[in-house]
């Protein structure tokens, strides 16, 4: 039950939702090469080493330890 | 003799009628005009209203609204990306954050992102406001106030 003139309401039952008449970002793929982290690959992708992490949380069907991927794998490459 | 002079007269006119064409050679074509430069996208505007049309824009903006009406904030953009992310945070006047939405957009040109809100239970009445970045950077901001 929302109180109107409650300082701090609780708006828990807010639903949102956004669209856009641009298209979406293309999905990218890279396939992993012989020297190559996660880490590196996020450097040459998104020019931020630290951005890693995106592309494991995109791929953590096909990596269970970011430290370790191996060539040949193809990984799915968020936008930035 | 005439036939002699009308053959002359012919091959005159022919030189003649050379000369003239060679005058009139075509200019070589343009150069081809050089591709415009591609344009950094951008936001240009915020609006706001109770309700979006199907390019995502907004034909009747507002700035006060009913308890129980949805929120439309429709974000126009300029320029490309081949990836761009779009955030909108809606907020209530005790700085409370009602709710948070990203889009991912590739834009090739003017384009209208819209982000909505709905509360079942009904809005309380107060101020709002909705913060748009892009990328991360602040791009646009809109008040607007929920009345009885």
């Amino acid at each position: 039950m929302t109180k109107p003139d409650d300082p701090m309401p609780d708006f828990s039952d807010v639903e949102g939702g956004s669209s856009s008449s641009a298209p979406p970002p293309a999905t990218r793929t890279y396939t992993v090469k012989a020297g190559d982290s996660l880490s590196k690959i996020a450097k040459q992708i998104y020019g931020d080493a630290n951005k890693w992490r995106t592309i494991y949380q995109a791929n953590t069907d096909k990596i269970k330890n970011p430290d370790l991927i191996h060539p040949g794998q193809v990984l799915t490459i968020p936008p930035a | 003799m005439i036939a002699h002079a009308r053959r002359w007269g012919v091959m005159v006119a022919a030189l003649a009628g050379a000369a003239v064409a060679c005058k009139k050679a075509p200019p070589p074509p343009p150069p081809p005009p050089a591709a415009p430069a591609a344009v950094p996208l951008s936001v240009t505007a915020v609006s706001l209203g109770k309700a979006i049309g199907a390019d995502k824009s907004i034909a009747q903006s507002l700035t006060t609204f009913g308890t129980r009406d949805t929120f439309y904030a429709s974000v126009a953009t300029v320029g490309s990306s081949t990836g761009a992310s779009l955030a909108a945070v809606w907020t209530f006047q005790t700085g409370q954050v009602v709710h948070a939405d990203t889009q991912a957009i590739a834009p090739q040109g003017p384009a209208f992102t819209e982000f909505h809100i709905s509360k079942p239970s009904g809005w309380p009445v107060g101020k709002y406001k909705v913060t748009i970045s892009l990328d991360g950077a602040p791009a646009g901001a809109q008040d607007f106030e929920v009345k009885r």
